[in-house]
């Protein structure tokens, strides 16, 4: 049977401001395979990390929804935060309230109420299905190849030269320099651009 | 420039085209073009010569006409690598076959007529974008600025050629009409910048700093001169950059704030009529040189080598970051990143910042051995797939690879065609999913299962 | 229920590709836009990972309409 644990984020007033968090986890934990829901003013805080981590040791969940922000900002941070627990990372699915919910519907707070539990059921059903996943490897060329030789690119050249790569700077012209070249003084401090 | 030629750890490659880039982060293999030379570089000494005693002469693109250069020639006297090219479409030699001179001079036999572009492959572990930018083709643009018909109408980096102590005028500003040295000088900002009619939107950023500096050198170079800036707004958003322009102002640059609506000839000036916004009325300026600010424009091409590894541009054809504010030095393509004015219009300091960015950005890459992949990514079950290979049609990453596998039918073995997912090239997009009619590809992260459970609990 | 109702809430299913409409969706929100509430997201890594089938499951399971963007 599956174990699931469902955190819902208040994002201090960005989303607790709007919708009813707590009507939201009573609603969701109804869900089946849901064994742990709780609410926290940010999820994201290290004391939010902390509660996910307890309760996933404490109530054996084996998989993880965080009701927060948009997945695209937060989904690294919980999938270490699950790392950490002992689960595998990908055992975790983000239900978007904030950029898609609260923010957008801050004026119908009924409404957003309906949609957030709507969303979460939607993560909670996907990671009913989830598995684990791992990573693979591929090897890296200690290389690097700089397009164009003006300014920028001789000082990224040169910076990663420094480093102790190896690198191709190749410029289409003649000459390296770029439009710098071109220049006589520069502002504000007037040196020359050679 | 003489320490990036001489770094030990850089390879550099002047004249030199990237013409196809394939692969994926930590393992690019890129093609690169060596153009022909028409000189061996590893006998050339560089001792100039060749182009002392070469008959053909040019106008030099490099110094805006102002000048002329040889057929075998170096753009400037400091240029790295110090040593000449041959500009075969303006040689004799290429256009008649007579001639030859360069090369029966030349002390080392460098000069090599036979000599014929090369290709070259490498591979690389990461790519940096620093193509830059050109200026904006006012001439084609501006009318009330006589499309480029008026000499003595030139560009800031025109001016930059005149002013710069190693350029043809050897740092003299003279009017390109008739070498004259100019007394009034009227400076034009935005042109093609903030200007969605004829020209881009956006603002340039380094025009409002360097038209201040000309400005400057204008009455530092010229006794007696004056200079006047027609501008929209000053802006001097930098370190020590409000304080320079407070600096001209008060060494009598006027600046004038309006647009410029016409430039005409009257006998051997130029009369700039504009408005001063700030007075409420027209102003005319009798000028013997205008020197326009002209918008940063993405560089030549730039559009073609975005095509050959992926990068997208927006709206105005520069590169696009990741992300304008977490991610400004990446691209949505891993393993690419972005330096300097191919991103956006920038000044030196902004350039070589970023430039330094995108360098930690690489080094950290190229610390790693090995990187992990993100595994949500496509997965064939070689059992369902039929080896149509319909797969490998749609995928816009040549992540699918044909493989033969051996299986028992009646207890023999067969052999059988089946696709294959090269992890280190599939970015997990899916498409291979849709188009299987066997089921056999999924996308682990986003299964057929997963997604339709989605839509169940959303239709619920 | 007839669409001539004039309370009438479509129910709306979206695949949205995370690189460009999902990030539009929450930039929307960052913008704080607003616009109706009865549109519901699902984030898929591609417009082209959008098999028809999901589509017409979605009207089988009660969708009033499906919005496919990328």
């Amino acid at each position: 049977m599956k174990r699931i644990g469902l955190f819902v984020c208040w994002c201090g007033s960005n989303i607790g401001g709007v919708i009813d968090v707590p009507a939201v986890v009573q609603e969701a934990s109804k869900f089946p395979g849901v064994v742990y829901a709780t609410d926290y003013k940010y999820m994201c805080s290290e004391p939010g990390q902390e509660t996910i981590i307890k309760a996933i040791k404490e109530h054996n969940l084996d998989r993880v929804v965080v009701a927060s922000c948009t997945p695209r900002l937060h989904e690294p941070t919980f999938r270490k935060t699950l790392a950490k627990a002992g689960l595998n990372p990908y055992m975790f699915e983000m239900a978007n309230i904030r950029e898609q919910c609260t923010w957008v519907h801050s004026d119908e707070k009924e409404n957003a109420t309906t949609k957030a539990i709507a969303l979460i059921k939607r993560a909670l059903s996907k990671v009913s299905k989830v598995e684990p996943l791992y990573e693979s490897y591929i090897p890296v060329t200690k290389k690097a190849l700089v397009i164009g030789g003006g300014i920028a690119g001789m000082q990224v050249a040169l910076d990663i030269a420094d480093s102790g790569h190896e690198v191709i700077l190749v410029e289409r012209e003649p000459t390296i320099g770029g439009k710098m070249a071109m220049l006589d003084k520069t502002f504000p401090t007037l040196d020359c651009s050679a | 420039m003489v320490a990036a030629a001489q770094h030990p750890n850089i390879k550099l490659m002047t004249y030199s085209e990237v013409v196809d880039v394939s692969g994926y982060i930590g393992n690019f293999e890129v093609t690169i073009k060596q153009k022909a030379r028409y000189v061996d570089h590893s006998k050339c000494t560089g001792c100039g010569t060749c182009f002392e005693k070469c008959p053909s002469k040019v106008p030099s693109a490099y110094d805006f006409g102002l000048g002329t250069r040889k057929a075998i020639y170096i753009d400037f006297p400091t240029a790295v690598p110090n040593k000449p090219v041959i500009d075969a479409e303006n040689c004799r030699y290429f256009k008649t076959g007579k001639c030859g001179i360069c090369k029966k001079i030349c002390p080392t036999g460098a000069v090599d007529y036979e000599q014929k572009e090369e290709l070259i492959q490498e591979k690389v572990g990461a790519i940096v974008m620093a193509t830059g930018f050109d200026l904006f083709n006012w001439e084609e643009a501006y009318g009330e600025y006589g499309y480029g018909r008026f000499k003595d109408v030139i560009s800031g980096l025109h001016f930059e050629r005149m002013s710069n102590a190693s350029g043809l005028t050897g740092g003299k500003i003279i009017r390109p009409s008739d070498g004259k040295e100019p007394k009034s000088v009227v400076f034009i900002k935005c042109v093609g910048s903030r200007d969605e009619a004829k020209g881009k939107e956006y603002c340039s950023r380094a025009c409002c700093m360097y038209t201040a500096k000309h400005a400057h050198q204008v009455l530092d170079k010229i006794p007696g001169s004056s200079a006047y800036v027609f501008y929209m707004d000053v802006r001097t958003p930098g370190k020590a950059y409000d304080e320079f322009y407070r600096r001209t102002v008060e060494e009598g640059v006027q600046y004038i704030r309006g647009r410029v609506s016409k430039i005409y000839p009257s006998g051997d000036k130029l009369i700039v009529m504009g408005t001063d916004t700030l007075l409420g009325r027209p102003v005319e300026v009798e000028a013997d040189l205008v020197v326009l600010a002209t918008a940063m424009v993405p560089s030549k091409d730039s559009d073609k080598i975005a095509q050959l590894v992926s990068c997208p541009t927006d709206k105005d054809g520069f590169f696009q970051e990741a992300h304008p504010k977490l991610r400004p030095v990446e691209t949505m393509t891993a393993g690419l990143f972005l330096a300097g004015a191919c991103q956006g219009p920038k000044d030196i300091p902004d350039t070589v910042s970023q430039a330094s960015g995108a360098a930690a950005k690489v080094c950290a890459l190229l610390s790693h051995n090995e990187l992990a992949t993100d595994p949500m990514i496509s997965q064939i079950n070689e059992a369902l797939c039929s080896g149509c290979l319909v797969c490998k049609g749609v995928c816009p990453y040549k992540a699918i690879e044909e493989k033969t596998i051996t299986e028992r039918v009646g207890g023999k073995p067969v052999e059988r065609l089946v696709a294959s997912v090269n992890t280190g090239l599939c970015q997990g997009c899916g498409n291979c999913t849709v188009a299987c009619r066997a089921g056999a590809a999924n996308l682990k992260g986003f299964t057929n299962d997963q997604v339709l459970a989605e839509v169940d609990a959303l239709c619920r | 229920m007839s669409i001539d109702t004039k309370d009438f809430q479509p129910k709306i299913v979206g695949f949205t590709c995370n690189w460009c409409s999902y990030a539009g969706a929450d930039l929307a929100g960052v913008s704080r836009m607003k616009y109706p509430s009865n549109i519901r997201v699902i984030r898929v890594p591609c417009s082209g990972r959008v098999n028809p089938q999901f589509v017409l499951r979605a009207f089988q399971k009660g969708a009033d309409s499906v919005l496919v963007s990328g």
